[in-house]
């Protein structure tokens, strides 16, 4: 069956963006736009993926997106809190969580967060409350006066994108979450995603993943980014599909994923 | 038990380890006991060494142990002092070139830097003298490890700082200077060793200042090799200590693995 949804406003627009570091074009032109998803009687954002084989300019994309990389041409546009006027992206208004889950490694676990409350748009006299309240909700209360060094792997993911959720708000950019996780991590990081889609209409997660099957599982919207031709070495968007129009979305994962899986997986390999 | 100690890799148990410890700290006395009979000898005799420590005790030896750690403390905090703020200084695009040349300075030899030190104006005493010495030491080695730790910072975790919309100096704050203190630590720990190893050659330039490297080189002019060797002993043991103490202050931090390298 498929679900009925609406398109809202543009929630990210990534506008003709290319990428060169030194000499080396590294992305070239590529060009996303994602609008807010409306689903009635279901509060969430969007959860769109990046695949496409190593060395392709996944991680550049998104610095680029994050702001932590400022693109050679093109421009990336966020909404900002005034209707109908995008702005600029910058450092900080798009999170960002590395695979290795990096935080301080001098601050607690409770610290971080509120670090990163401060830097989020949590008034002061509320910090203290929202992050007790993040640290029970995902499990952490009693890690909370924990260091990184002494957390588990599971523990500092959950807390690696929680900083992100009180700095940056909706936006959350996650490189390769799933690389060298086991299958109970996996899962962990798949609720843990869903929880984070469910918390906000404007929710927009956008991961990068080797694994197609958890890509279509997950993901409303697949790009592929890869080369477009054997001559020309920089990447780009080759391909990109839409799991709400083919009816995919929001369903149990059944044959037609797999068939999409095996689509995706050739333009893989032909780029 | 045997092939397990002389199997590459092999993990022992502590009891196996301290008994190791043990057999070795025997071995090394016996063998010092045994090399020191008959007539030639390449060390002094156990016996002779005690009766030099014995002697250097009598005249003075905790006050000239005092000097010595006076010195190092004195050359400690200067060099931290110059150090820190120039390795957290290289991070900013105007000073990296100066602070870079810095780190070279480590290749200029000892006696010329001594000589430029006793015909300077500024330096007004023999033991400003050795200070000065040792904080330029200390400070080109402190300056290039800290270079060297900063330059192994995973860019993950400056983009984390960014990330959370620092500003840059907060990115320095957290990630280098707080973030990478105990690092810092460490690299004090080693860079003491080199002074305190130094030591002998920085006292002896200035002989009334006093301190273990004074003992040495009184003893060495009348070819006392018990008392050579008895203040050798000492220098060795307080620089453990030293160590040990910087290593503790290290892990005191509670971030900071014990497993950590």
């Amino acid at each position: 069956m498929k679900h009925e949804y609406k398109l809202g406003g543009t929630v990210l627009l990534v506008d003709n963006v290319s990428v060169t570091i030194g000499d080396k074009p590294i992305i070239e032109n590529v060009t996303m736009e994602e609008h807010d998803v409306i689903r009635d009687g279901h509060n969430q954002g969007q959860m769109i993926a990046v695949v496409g084989r190593s060395g392709r300019g996944k991680s550049t994309l998104f610095k680029a997106i994050t702001g932590l990389r400022k693109p050679t041409k093109g421009r990336i546009l966020i909404p900002s809190d005034e209707a109908n006027k995008p702005i600029e992206v910058k450092e900080g208004d798009v999170g960002f969580v590395d695979q290795k889950y990096t935080l301080f490694r001098h601050l607690t676990l409770y610290n971080q967060l509120k670090l990163a409350a401060q830097k989020g748009s949590t008034p002061e006299s509320e910090i203290h409350g929202r992050v007790m309240e993040l640290l029970s909700k995902w499990g952490l209360e009693k890690a909370k006066d924990q260091y990184p060094g002494h957390c588990s792997g599971g523990q500092r993911q959950r807390a690696a994108i929680l900083s992100q959720i009180l700095s940056s708000g909706y936006f959350l950019v996650l490189d390769e979450p799933f690389s060298g996780l086991d299958v109970g991590n996996v899962e962990d990081v798949k609720s843990m995603l869903r929880l984070v889609n469910a918390s906000h209409e404007l929710s927009t997660i956008i991961f990068s993943t080797h694994d197609i099957e958890l890509a279509v599982e997950l993901a409303d919207k697949i790009y592929v980014i890869g080369f477009p031709s054997e001559d020309k070495q920089i990447g780009t968007i080759v391909s990109a599909f839409d799991l709400k129009t083919l009816g995919l979305a929001w369903q149990s994962y059944g044959k037609e994923h797999i068939d999409l899986v095996h689509d995706i997986k050739k333009k893989i390999l032909a780029s | 038990m045997f092939k397990k100690i002389i199997t590459p890799f092999e993990v022992m148990k502590a009891p196996h380890n301290m008994a190791l410890i043990a057999f070795w700290l025997v071995a090394v006395i016996g063998f010092w006991y045994l090399s020191t009979t008959g007539q030639k000898h390449l060390l002094p005799s156990p016996q002779s060494v005690l009766t030099g420590l014995g002697e250097e005790y009598q005249e003075g030896l905790v006050p000239h142990i005092m000097s010595s750690l006076s010195l190092c403390a004195q050359a400690t905090f200067w060099a931290l002092l110059v150090s820190l703020p120039l390795a957290y200084l290289s991070t900013l695009p105007l000073f990296r070139p100066v602070i870079q040349g810095i780190s070279k300075f480590r290749y200029l030899p000892l006696t010329g830097i001594t000589f430029y030190l006793a015909t300077s104006p500024l330096i007004s005493s023999g033991r400003a003298m050795q200070v000065g010495v040792l904080v330029i030491f200390m400070s080109v080695y402190f300056v290039t490890s800290l270079l060297s730790v900063i330059a192994d910072i995973p860019e993950e975790e400056f983009d984390h700082a960014r990330s959370l919309k620092m500003n840059r100096w907060e990115v320095l704050w957290h990630v280098i200077i707080r973030g990478r203190i105990d690092y810092a630590i460490e690299i004090l720990r080693q860079n003491l060793a080199i002074v305190w190893m130094m030591l002998v050659t920085v006292e002896s330039i200035v002989m009334s200042a006093g301190g273990l490297g004074t003992i040495i080189k009184n003893a060495d002019r009348y070819a006392n090799h018990g008392r050579i060797f008895a203040a050798q002993l000492v220098i060795l043991l307080i620089g453990i200590l030293l160590d040990y103490l910087l290593s503790e202050l290290r892990y005191s931090f509670p971030y900071v693995n014990r497993t950590q390298k």
